[in-house]
């Protein structure tokens, strides 16, 4: 029997940080133990356990690093764009341009996790008018007020229409600091009619022609306005080769997603895969870095596949997650309970898929953005949740309900409704504060129970 | 061979011993919860033990379950109440398809395979309305114990509405309705009501006959006819309902340690 893989705590990273160091260590310029970032108020990681590899600790540092990037970015004169709601079409456009660094300001949702509440983020949030009735995304509102996370963006959009009625809600409060949003639309996508003029969209869906041109449009006037405000024109060459680098980060990711999901024992922990498809939306402002860090993370994977080793047991269940938790320690919390990654969809399943090369660039991006799960109806998103559970080999299926978030009341009825009748998979959907504490014996029984009551249907189909 | 299951609950601790053969109940007992889960088990486990004549050594395996399952050392394996409600339920009541479990801290609907296994479940999710502790709490308020809260409620000719599904909120809703003169009977009804009602919710339309009613709650006199009102089923209540988890720890202990969830 092959050994398992120890994942490791921030102590025991410590003494491994140095291990690796005398054996001789390459870092990147953001490289360093991992402690330093508790130490700069990012509290929670003393609570995670993580991945021992050098991988993990590079993929770690380069996601705690964005906001050291984007002030140095300032401080370099580049250009910053603030790309709101946005999963994963206008950094592939502000990217295309040398002097212009893109970042997503509703990463700031995961900082009032990250630092134990310890910047108030969520308690300046609810003085500004947004409470507990919003999203946790609410922090980035208090992000925004603090100024610092993140510089002030030179150019800060935000998508809006049929994507987030909380978001748009809480984006539109940033005004109060006359801070300008160019919004641009989604219009809630639709099922072509009888006799309409149709065109594919990735992941398997469709949409009228004429929906495609509206979203075009409006993306036209956000390449103009990255232009105006670099300065430089992005032509479609420059878009283009924005298209074919983002690209070649979501097929790492969809590799590195397939091996890590349908391999047993599972090669890599669930907290840092989650970390991983994260960047498939803004890549952490730096794109060629951060298709570094998933080679460097993919190669992790192939040498323990190649040696058969995991970070699970062989029978640990195979757990399909719905939804990013908005506490990491869920992550951990499902293997402790027995569980396994085996598939996800945090809410940008469009982020994943390729960027059709085939057509006009800005063509390409429309149907992309159109593609968002969130701009659709819930039930496509559950047939794609139940296309990638099987595909994956899931046995159970998680939800995890982000407090607050007006989609997450109505889809995650929509998508167990449809893992159960269809899929016959057991499902479990829980509500996943900010922090857990509270909350957490009563999360823990009922992943407990879906991993037990996974494991027994394994036993009865065999 | 012996085996024991052990149901570390919000409220209260209950054990079973049991023999393999047949899956019969040999001891049972139960205690108030407190700061010392293990020492409080292990108390009337061997209780239980003497009193059944046998020693320790006569038990082969211990199955821990419960909100404290993982704070019982003692015990060979945890598992969780929901698996284990269903492995009680199974053995007496077999022909049930699904399982409401209200217990001291939180609610279960758990429907069943035909041969007994989980099937899928849900909880309520942190809120204390609608258990154990909310009744407790309310019982308190009105001046009786929960074991007479039942009776009180019987004798109610016009329950209250308790609209708050919050037990603050509610204790406090409660606080008016008697300053504005309700009768404890008929706040204690309109509790009552409000508890089977918020089962509604949680059960979501997914029920499959037969209904079974367990868990500590389960004893409050007429709850169960409430809840078969609200949800237009049949609810039957199991055999001691209190004990129903332990009995399924007990069974999964009692099972080969490959059949162990």
């Amino acid at each position: 029997m092959k050994p398992k893989l120890a994942k490791i705590t921030l102590d025991q990273w410590d003494a491994r940080y140095e291990e690796l160091k005398s054996a001789g260590l390459a870092e990147p310029f953001y490289g360093g133990p991992l402690r330093r970032h508790v130490l700069d108020g990012d509290l929670r990681l003393a609570d995670l356990k993580f991945d021992d590899s050098p991988a993990a600790l590079r993929l770690w540092n380069f996601l705690l690093s964005e906001e050291d990037r984007l002030f140095s970015a300032r401080d370099g004169g580049k250009k910053i764009v603030g790309a709101m709601k946005d999963l994963g079409t206008v950094p592939v456009m502000a990217l295309g341009l040398p002097n212009v660094v893109a970042f997503y300001p509703d990463g700031a949702w995961w900082i009032p996790c990250v630092m134990r509440l310890g910047d108030e983020l969520l308690g300046i949030a609810q003085s500004m008018g947004a409470g507990e009735s919003f999203c946790p995304v609410r922090a980035m509102l208090a992000a925004f007020a603090t100024e610092g996370h993140f510089p002030i963006p030179d150019l800060l959009t935000c998508s809006v229409g049929a994507t987030c009625d909380d978001f748009s809600a809480i984006a539109q409060r940033l005004t109060d600091f006359r801070q300008s949003i160019l919004w641009w639309e989604i219009p809630a996508r639709r099922v072509p009619q009888v006799g309409e003029e149709a065109v594919d969209l990735p992941g398997g869906l469709t949409a009228p022609v004429s929906q495609v041109r509206f979203v075009r449009e409006e993306l036209e006037r956000v390449r103009r306005a990255i232009e105006d405000m670099a300065g430089a024109k992005l032509d479609d060459a420059a878009l283009a080769d924005g298209i074919a680098k983002a690209n070649g980060i979501r097929r790492l990711l969809d590799e590195l997603r397939y091996k890590a999901y349908t391999t047993t024992p599972c090669p890599m922990p669930a907290i840092e895969m989650l970390v991983a498809e994260m960047l498939a939306i803004h890549f952490c402002s730096d794109r060629q870095e951060c298709q570094a860090v998933l080679e460097e993370l993919l190669a992790e994977v192939n040498r323990r596949i190649a040696a058969g080793l995991g970070v699970q047991k062989a029978d640990a269940a195979g757990i399909f997650v719905v939804n990013p938790p908005a506490d990491l320690r869920l992550m951990n919390l499902l293997e402790d309970c027995g569980g396994r990654v085996c598939g996800s969809d945090y809410m940008f399943g469009h982020a994943l898929d390729e960027i059709p090369p085939d057509v006009e660039p800005m063509e390409a991006l429309a149907r992309t953005a159109l593609a968002d799960p969130m701009a659709g109806p819930a039930g496509q998103r559950a047939d794609r949740i139940l296309r990638d559970a099987e595909a994956f080999g899931a046995e159970a299926v998680l939800i995890c309900r982000i407090p607050g978030a007006s989609h997450c009341a109505t889809e995650g009825a929509v998508i167990a409704g449809a893992v159960e009748a269809s899929a016959s998979l057991p499902v479990v959907e829980i509500e996943v504060p900010p922090l857990i504490d509270s909350v957490r014996p009563n999360i823990q029984t009922r992943i407990e129970a879906l991993v037990e009551t996974a494991r027994r249907a394994r036993r009865r189909r065999k | 061979m012996i085996y024991a299951g052990i149901d570390a609950g919000s409220r209260t601790i209950k054990v079973v011993l049991m023999a393999s053969k047949g899956n019969r109940i040999i001891a049972s007992g139960i205690a108030d919860q407190g700061i010392d889960q293990e020492r409080l088990a292990m108390d009337i486990f061997k209780r239980l033990i003497s009193s059944s004549g046998k020693g320790r050594k006569d038990i082969s395996r211990i199955v821990a379950t419960g909100y404290g399952r993982n704070a019982i050392s003692s015990a060979d394996l945890a598992v969780t109440e929901i698996t284990c409600q269903a492995a009680g339920v199974r053995l007496l009541c077999p022909q049930a398809r699904t399982v409401v479990e209200i217990g001291g801290q939180d609610s279960k609907l758990i429907r069943l395979e035909a041969d007994g296994s989980v099937r899928d479940f849900d909880m309520n999710d942190r809120c204390a309305a609608g258990t154990g502790r909310f009744l407790e709490l309310v019982a308190a308020r009105l001046g009786v114990g929960l074991d007479k809260f039942g009776e009180l409620a019987g004798r109610s000719e016009n329950p209250a509405v308790i609209s708050s599904m919050c037990a603050v909120f509610a204790e406090t809703e409660i606080i008016g309705l008697l300053a504005g003169g309700a009768s404890p009977a008929d706040i204690a009804a309109g509790v009552r009501d409000a508890v089977a009602s918020r089962l509604t919710a949680l059960a979501g339309g997914r029920l499959d006959d037969p209904i079974v009613l367990t868990g500590g709650v389960a004893m409050i006199p007429g709850l169960a006819d409430v809840i078969a009102k609200v949800l237009d089923r049949q609810v039957q209540v199991s055999a001691r309902p209190q004990y129903t988890g332990a009995i399924g720890a007990a069974i999964i202990a009692c099972s080969r340690p490959e059949h162990s969830p």
